[in-house]
């Protein structure tokens, strides 16, 4: 038996009610982690189930509305889904605050290590830190339309478009549980989460807002990420002084779910950081 | 280059007709698609996930849905059989590789995403 326990909450995000799933194991430090695009929370799931983590943190990882088993909120046939920084902040922070998370780590990868960014911008006096995974400010030029196209299966398109994105090292049982997860995603989930990442995100000026003493800040990119480049996050790193850089050989996009023995190296430090 | 040579395209033939994925997943990868390296430039053609035909130097009465194009330099780093990052897939090389370039219908292309996909990868294990 695995130590994860799985809840549903209900939320009020401007005027919109939103049942949302969420898991968490472990005891300590509050550890708030964010799904990449299209994705949800059982790319967490080694974390969830590391001692060495839980003994320390009170882990928890929410499935976005739309994804996994969080609903789409009531009328959701009626609009276009479009993530934008706005909202998915607003739902971050309703997560948040509901669950009573004083002074979390938010740690998030892809376009959750994005919006981690803009969270330290924005709180960084009610954060203990945020640990970025393949985080970027700017990332334009991973949308496109054959993402929801009536021609395409958009699941198929979405789990191999994004196979890539893992190393060719990493294991490969562990790069197709993440297609799978993929695959899973419900129709323009994932183009619409690409909306906010490629053409709504753009962070660059809030990361100059960011004080690493109040908030501190680590970054692990992996060397074979060709949406965030290694690149892309030295650039952010640049800009907050004070934050920690770590590009990991050997892993790709999805550190947490594509290779978790090796991630776990480089994370452990960073969550020692965060406690120090 | 040794690829797209009519030995290698024998042994690509060889070696995906008897990938156990493909097999699995090709029932509807029927398409043709080329292979361009500078001047030359073959096609593929396969039939519910199996290279039925492969045809170096075509003539312009051979159809093909879409193709990749691209010099020498990047055809070999892609080869590599321990790729350096952003030659490490076809979709990186398209997103960050100026000089690697998906032609022709690439609606055709991306419907097709995931056989693709599978073939091109196989193709890189070709001795």
């Amino acid at each position: 038996m695995e130590p994860i326990v799985g809840r549903y909450l209900t939320l009020q995000v401007d005027g919109q009610t939103h049942r949302i799933f969420f898991e968490e194991a472990g005891e300590g430090v509050p550890l708030l982690c964010l799904h990449t695009a299209g994705a949800d929370s059982r790319q967490y799931r080694h974390l969830l189930n590391d001692s060495a983590v839980t003994r320390r943190y009170r882990v928890v990882a929410f499935d976005m509305p739309y994804h996994g088993r969080s609903n789409p909120p009531d009328g959701w046939w009626l609009r276009k889904y479009r993530l934008t920084t706005d909202d998915y902040v607003k739902l971050i922070r309703a997560v948040w605050t509901a669950l009573d998370l004083t002074r979390p780590v938010v740690l998030g990868c892809s376009m959750g290590g994005a919006i981690v960014l803009k969270l330290a911008a924005e709180y960084q006096h009610q954060l203990r830190g945020v640990i970025g995974l393949e985080s970027s400010a700017y990332a334009p030029g991973r949308y496109n339309e054959y993402l929801h196209h009536p021609a395409i299966h958009g699941g198929e398109l979405a789990a191999s478009y994004t196979y890539g994105l893992c190393a060719p090292m990493s294991p490969e049982a562990s790069a197709r549980e993440n297609w799978w997860y993929y695959s899973q995603s419900g129709p323009g989930v994932y183009a619409g989460d690409v909306h906010f990442y490629s053409m709504d995100w753009d962070g660059r000026t809030d990361v100059g807002r960011i004080d690493t003493s109040a908030c501190k800040v680590s970054l692990l990119t992996g060397i074979y990420d060709y949406s965030c480049t290694p690149g892309m996050t030295r650039e952010v790193a640049r800009a907050i002084p004070g934050s920690r850089l770590v590009i990991m050989p050997g892993i790709g996009h999805f550190p947490m779910i594509e290779n978790y023995p090796v991630f776990r190296e480089f994370l452990l430090p960073e969550l020692d950081f965060m406690l120090a | 280059m040794v690829a797209f040579s009519e030995p290698w395209l024998r042994r690509f033939q060889a070696r995906v007709n008897a990938d156990p994925e493909m097999q699995v997943i090709g029932d509807w990868f029927t398409t043709a698609f080329s292979l361009t390296c500078g001047d030359a430039r073959c096609i593929v053609r396969f039939e519910r996930g199996k290279l039925v035909e492969t045809i170096a130097s075509p003539r312009l009465d051979v159809r093909c849905a879409f193709g990749f194009r691209a010099n020498e330099e990047i055809w070999t780093r892609f080869f590599a059989k321990n790729p350096e990052p952003l030659y490490h897939d076809f979709f990186a090389m398209l997103m960050r590789v100026p000089g690697f370039v998906l032609e022709g219908d690439t609606l055709a292309a991306m419907q097709h995403a995931r056989a693709l996909h599978r073939a091109m990868n196989v193709m890189r294990a070709v001795d």
